[in-house]
């Protein structure tokens, strides 16, 4: 799904790493995650928020990931967008406790 | 006198009411016996109860949002409460009280208050200061499992490429089968050496 051509194999200490790091990361910014949350929830169509966050979510997936994939097609599919940011934002909020990591590797095999 | 305890996160908060077990020799400040406990959502109607009803609602939000994550039908119902989605961002609760002649509490959350409630769930479970009896949660992962499905992948990438070679190989090497014929052979043997 990226740019990138180089199709290593992620090892499990780098795949644990990862996860923890998203784990500390969603700890810390759970927030701004709750707020991009709750401002779908209030204003449906008239969010400043979600439209900020959803616009530069955009941007980053069209300068790094393949726009050519089918699967990323699928991610800038304005329909499908909103539902995929819910659940990985959702996803994230409730990976916060101390436990998180064994949350977070649950859920990504569960996808 | 007994201890309390509160679990926060943003909007809601989680208060546990209860004493200390003194016949495992345990602190003062610990909670081993739950005479009560309190859920407040800022904005909606207080929840409390008895220890025996806390631990099916918790399991009843583990399993809700283990269901949305898995993309299944958001629905999950019991005897003491439902649980299911409106719509992507809504989500409807019905607790059922125990008591006779008490209307069911009709509730509405949004995924912000879904995700702050099971934060308070999580801090309590992981608390070492209140001792329950951990209930069965459905995202409780074994190191055995996960790490299982990534030794299987690892296996199948090492096992499968010499498999493919050599069964390759094989088909190969069959087809010379019919370029060679070992009667033919054993007649020119006979040729060059009579005996």
């Amino acid at each position: 799904m990226r740019k990138s051509y180089v199709n290593n194999n992620i090892k499990q200490k780098e795949f644990d790493a990862l996860i923890k790091i998203t784990v500390e990361m969603s700890r810390y910014l759970y927030p701004y995650i709750r707020e991009i949350l709750k401002s779908k929830e209030d204003h449906e169509d008239n969010s400043v928020i979600w439209n900020d966050f959803n616009k530069r979510f955009i941007e980053l997936i069209k300068e790094r990931f393949n726009i050519d994939s089918i699967r990323v097609k699928k991610l800038l599919n304005q329909a499908e967008t909103d539902e995929i940011i819910i659940k990985y934002l959702l996803t994230l909020s409730l990976c916060i406790s101390n436990q998180g990591n064994q949350k977070l590797k649950k859920f990504l095999f569960d996808f | 006198m007994q201890n309390k305890l509160s679990f926060h996160q943003s909007a809601v908060s989680l208060e546990i009411i209860g004493l200390p077990d003194y016949s495992n020799n345990e602190n003062k400040d610990q909670i081993s016996i739950i005479s009560q406990w309190k859920l407040t959502i800022i904005d909606k109607p207080l929840i409390e109860g008895k220890i025996e009803h806390l631990g099916p609602i918790m399991n009843a939000f583990y399993i809700y949002s283990n269901l949305l994550i898995k993309n299944e039908i958001p629905l999950y119902e019991s005897k003491l409460i439902d649980i299911k989605a409106d719509n992507l961002h809504i989500h409807s609760i019905v607790l059922k009280s125990s008591k006779p002649n008490v209307k069911p509490l009709n509730l509405k959350i949004g995924n912000s208050l879904l995700s702050d409630t099971i934060n308070c769930f999580d801090q309590l479970n992981e608390s070492t200061k209140v001792r329950i009896r951990k209930t069965d949660l459905p995202y409780s992962m074994s190191k055995k499992l996960g790490f299982g499905v990534i030794n299987k992948v690892k296996f199948l990438n090492f096992i499968m490429p010499p498999f493919i070679a050599i069964c390759s190989l094989i088909l190969f090497s069959s087809s010379f089968i019919y370029f060679y014929n070992p009667v033919e052979e054993k007649e020119k043997n006979e040729l060059i050496n009579p005996k």
